[in-house]
């Protein structure tokens, strides 16, 4: 127990009790009356005396009551409080994490975490404002929930109805947890600056976190006098395999089929075997058994460090578009990762155009890739009139062949340049050397695949001496030999030497470099498979300018109409649930309906662990909740109830002339 | 309100304040009675232990020389030539003795137990001297006994009255000396009734005693007030210093239902064991109380408790 104001209720007790006993030595003067006979009186008195042993203290029982009301009067002026699960006034916020850990089933009085939370947090608002005075409270509760992004589900009130309406309102979403922003929107309310030394003013308010700790920005959060008390939520026994990441790819020889992996994670602390199964537009199509280690803890974190495997299944033949899921066939506590799905548009094939080319070799080689459709030579003179026309944007990629436009004469687009240094700020060409060889390249860029660029000569090629922004892939013994140029929409591969000035045409890496980089810059921004959306992010697309009545089909069933306000781009968001979503849209001119598809994917390790942290850590200790108490419950309002019960008592008693 | 215990009535300075007419004329249809029978001095209108001279017969005797040749039955002589003697019942006078207690404890209580005390004792000397008994007075404080004998005939009313119209209160009891007094005043065997409160810081048995071997009739009527029979129903309140008015003793209380409720027990273990202590000496008891009616006391209640018929 403290006490807030212990100094005035001393000085009270020292100006009230003392008067009050004296007042009472007064009122001891006994009045003197005459009476017959004392004889029995004496004896009554005596006998009294003797049965009674506390008789001197029942003797002066309204001196005894009046004290203990005065003594509770004193205790209420200092303000007494205890450590309970009450709060007293002053600001409090809920904080409530809706991440995708949140909908996790291991908790046994509601159905999922998020539940409970709201359970606890409707408790909480229950005790904040459902006793009344006595319940310790009269602040103000503000409700906010957050996953990956915060939202204010109910501003400062004191209204219990609405406090309650705004918990029940909240929707679990399968994001991840991410603190900062809904910390932000709470001092952002609380916080009040004083207009002259602009420094905050006021108490900071107190933060309640109903969450399972698992928060991916708890580090980097720092409590700014603000008290913040967790209510761990969720069982130390969660049972969690999760897939943390999917890929799709098309085997660059088989154009039309698709070769899936995935990356399984346990999180749970014994080896399990667990069934994959590869689905197809909702059909199965392999299923695969799967035996994952048991995971292991970090010793200094603590944190459970997943046992992962990979598993890849056979290629198959997918020449036309499909949603592709991969799934762990098991119930476990969290279902929104058990599953993956990614979106295989089909596939594209690229038109390319060759400028300025002398070398039978490029050509040839160009012509032999598969994945192009049509490969269109141009002169100098043929490619500046397309150049005038606009048309260049036509062709995915653009070859020059050892030329150099003049400037201007490169709108935005994809090129592969050989030889001759195109004009675009940051390559700083200075002039031609003479012989090197490589020395390193980042074998990891997808141009490099299967390259090998060891044994590569070259007799003459451009000195550069490129910019900070321009990404070098390949270094030789003598400068940049690879570089690649990625501003907005124009992106460039530039190679500083013509191959005919190398002995690279000879090599085998140089008809893969071209296959690589034709795919690469082809297909740049778009992945093999469709992109997929993480819970959180925006979905945004690109519509026909005439498309009307677009639907959104949200994984639960629910359908949203939307209202592009830029015809072209649609933007909805935030995504909240993991699963399909099925965009339609018609347009006026062909009744069919036309519909893109989008996969959302949870994808993260940090929400599969499903352990609650027990304690956390926010720049300071965060108080736990129902775990040795950690809020204070103002007892004034008792003692003043308990002193004026006494004093009714005292009154009675006084009324009774009964001092017993 | 008046104070606790002090007396708001006027004091009577009148005999017939002390009774009045009426009462007078019920009184006249009641007499004392006594469970045992006294030998009187003077011829009476009690049944007495000698055989005497009343017109009542009671028993033939022989004759012996000296005795009185009026009672013989000349009849018997005539018939049987032998002198019998007739005997008849003596009547004689009952002596009825009044002892009031007139100490300080006494001129308490509102109404007064002293005045009450005066009233019961003008009452009971009435229906004494109206029935031709011998009538006397005792008052009796610890600075002695104040007699007044022998009153006998209806005419010595007034004078009986004016005598306890001159009582004061004050000083102690002095219970035992006084009763020893009069025990051995020779005043005759009789009807004893003493009132007083029986509340004496000594004790009560010796002089209790003293008359149960002096042979009286006693009876003891224990005058109390009603502020001392129940005194949280009248005022007793507060934190006192009660102070005795005979010996200024004092006692510090503050009123309690505890101690209100002690004080009861104890008031009716007190009188339960004078009762006790009577019944055993057969002594008649009688509690009275200052507020009760004393023509409806001497007339109903006395009478069911024998001492009146």
């Amino acid at each position: 127990m403290s006490w807030l104001a212990v100094p005035a209720g001393l000085i009270l007790a020292a100006v009230v009790i003392p008067p009050l006993i004296l007042l009472y030595f007064l009122k001891l003067r006994r009045r003197t009356q005459t009476i017959a006979s004392t004889l029995l009186w004496k004896r009554s008195v005596e006998d009294l005396r003797a049965n009674t042993p506390f008789q001197r203290l029942r003797r002066s029982l309204l001196l005894f009551l009046q004290l203990l009301a005065l003594v509770l009067l004193v205790l209420a002026i200092m303000q007494p409080q205890v450590q309970s699960s009450g709060r007293q006034g002053g600001k409090t916020i809920f904080l409530i994490d809706t991440s995708a850990s949140m909908t996790a089933t291991d908790v046994t009085d509601a159905p999922t975490r998020l539940e409970e939370a709201k359970r606890r947090a409707r408790e909480r608002v229950e005790a904040l404002y459902g006793r009344g005075l006595f319940g310790g409270s009269w602040g103000e509760t503000m409700v906010v929930s957050f996953s990956d992004r915060a939202q204010v589900a109910c501003r400062f009130t004191d209204s219990k109805p609405q406090l309650l309406a705004a918990i029940d309102r909240i929707q679990p979403t399968h994001g991840e947890s991410r603190i900062g922003e809904a910390l932000t929107l709470a001092r952002a309310y609380t916080t009040q600056l004083d207009p002259e030394s602009n420094r905050p003013v006021g108490e900071p308010g107190t933060l309640e976190l109903f969450s399972d700790g698992r928060i991916a920005d708890l580090a980097e959060q720092v409590l700014r006098g603000e008290r913040m008390v967790y209510h761990p939520i969720g069982s130390q026994e969660p049972d969690n395999v999760a897939i943390t990441a999917i890929s799709i790819e098309r085997p660059y020889d088989r154009p039309a089929a698709v070769e899936v992996f995935a990356s399984l994670a346990n999180f749970n602390t014994t080896p399990l075997t667990v069934d994959v199964q590869l689905s197809v537009n909702d059909a199965a199509r392999a299923i695969r058994e799967v035996t994952i280690d048991a995971a292991g803890e970090d010793p200094v974190s603590g944190l459970i460090v997943p046992a992962r495997r990979n598993v890849v299944f056979t290629p198959f033949e997918q020449p036309r578009a499909a949603v592709i899921e991969v799934a762990v066939l098991r119930d476990d506590d969290l279902a929104a990762d058990s599953a993956a799905r990614l979106v295989v548009p089909p596939p594209r094939r690229l038109k390319v155009a060759l400028v300025g080319s002398k070398s039978f070799v490029m050509e040839t080689v160009l012509t032999g890739i598969g994945s192009i459709q049509r490969l269109t030579l141009l002169s100098q003179q043929q490619y500046l009139a397309k150049v005038a026309e606009g048309a260049v944007d036509r062709f995915d990629v653009v070859v020059f062949d050892n030329y150099a436009p003049p400037p201007d004469q490169m709108p935005p687009g994809r090129y592969l340049c050989f030889g001759a240094p195109p004009p675009i700020e940051g390559l700083n060409a200075f002039g031609e050397g003479e012989g090197q060889l490589i020395l390193d390249t980042r074998h990891e860029h997808p141009l490099f695949k299967f390259v090998d660029l060891d044994r590569l000569f070259i007799s003459r090629f451009t000195l550069l001496q490129p910019d900070d922004d321009v990404q070098v892939l390949a270094e030789g013994s003598r400068g940049p030999v690879v570089v690649e140029v990625a501003r907005g929409p124009m992106q460039v591969i530039y190679v500083t030497f013509d191959p005919l000035d190398s002995n690279w045409p000879f090599l085998r890496s140089f008809v893969t470099f071209l296959v690589n980089a034709v795919e690469y810059l082809g297909h740049a921004g778009e992945a093999i498979s469709a992109s997929s959306f993480t819970p959180g992010e925006a979905l945004t697309t690109r519509l026909p300018p005439a498309a009307a009545a677009v639907e959104l089909h949200l994984p639960d069933g629910v359908m949203e109409r939307l209202e592009p306000i830029d015809p072209a781009l649609l933007s909805w968001g935030p995504i909240r649930l993991t699963g399909v979503y099925f965009l339609r849209w018609s347009v006026q001119q062909t009744s069919e309906p036309q519909e893109r598809v989008f996969a959302v994917n949870l994808l993260s390790d940090r929400e599969g662990d499903l352990r609650p942290a027990e304690q956390i850590m926010a720049g300071e200790d965060v108080h736990v909740a129902g775990r040795g108490g950690s809020e204070y419950t103002s007892l004034w309002p008792w003692a003043i109830g308990l002193c004026l019960i006494v004093l009714m008592l005292e009154w009675w008693v006084y009324h009774r002339k009964a001092y017993i | 309100m008046a104070e606790f215990g002090a007396t708001t009535q006027p004091r009577p300075k009148r005999v017939d304040e002390l009774i009045d007419s009426e009462l007078m004329a019920k009184l006249d249809q009641v007499d004392i009675m006594s469970r045992k029978i006294f030998a009187g001095k003077l011829q009476g209108e009690r049944r007495s232990k000698k055989r005497g001279v009343s017109v009542e017969f009671a028993d033939y005797r022989h004759y012996v020389h000296g005795d009185d040749l009026r009672f013989v039955d000349w009849n018997i002589y005539a018939r049987l030539d032998k002198l019998f003697l007739k005997i008849f019942l003596e009547e004689e006078d009952l002596a009825l003795l009044i002892a009031i207690d007139i100490s300080a404890s006494m001129d308490w209580g509102n109404p007064n137990k002293l005045v009450f005390s005066q009233k019961l004792a003008m009452s009971l000397g009435y229906i004494g001297l109206s029935n031709h008994n011998r009538v006397s007075l005792f008052a009796f404080n610890q600075a002695g006994v104040r007699p007044l004998v022998n009153l006998r005939g209806r005419r010595r009313t007034r004078e009986m009255g004016t005598w306890l119209l001159d009582l004061a209160g004050g000083d102690r009891s002095g219970f035992n000396e006084a009763m020893r007094h009069i025990a051995l005043s020779r005043q005759g065997k009789g009807v004893m009734v003493i009132l007083s409160d029986f509340l004496f810081k000594e004790s009560y048995e010796k002089g209790l005693r003293y008359l149960a071997g002096g042979g009286f009739d006693t009876f003891c009527l224990q005058v109390l007030s009603p502020e001392e029979i129940d005194p949280g129903r009248h005022g007793l309140a507060g934190d006192l210093r009660l102070t005795d008015v005979e010996d200024d003793d004092t006692a510090e209380i503050t009123v309690s239902a505890a101690l209100l409720r002690k004080y009861r027990e104890n008031l009716n273990a007190y009188c339960g064991r004078l009762r006790d202590f009577c019944i055993r000496r057969d002594v008649m008891h009688v509690s009275v109380t200052t507020s009760d009616d004393i023509g409806a006391l001497l007339l109903d209640y006395l009478r069911k408790r024998g001492l009146l018929k």
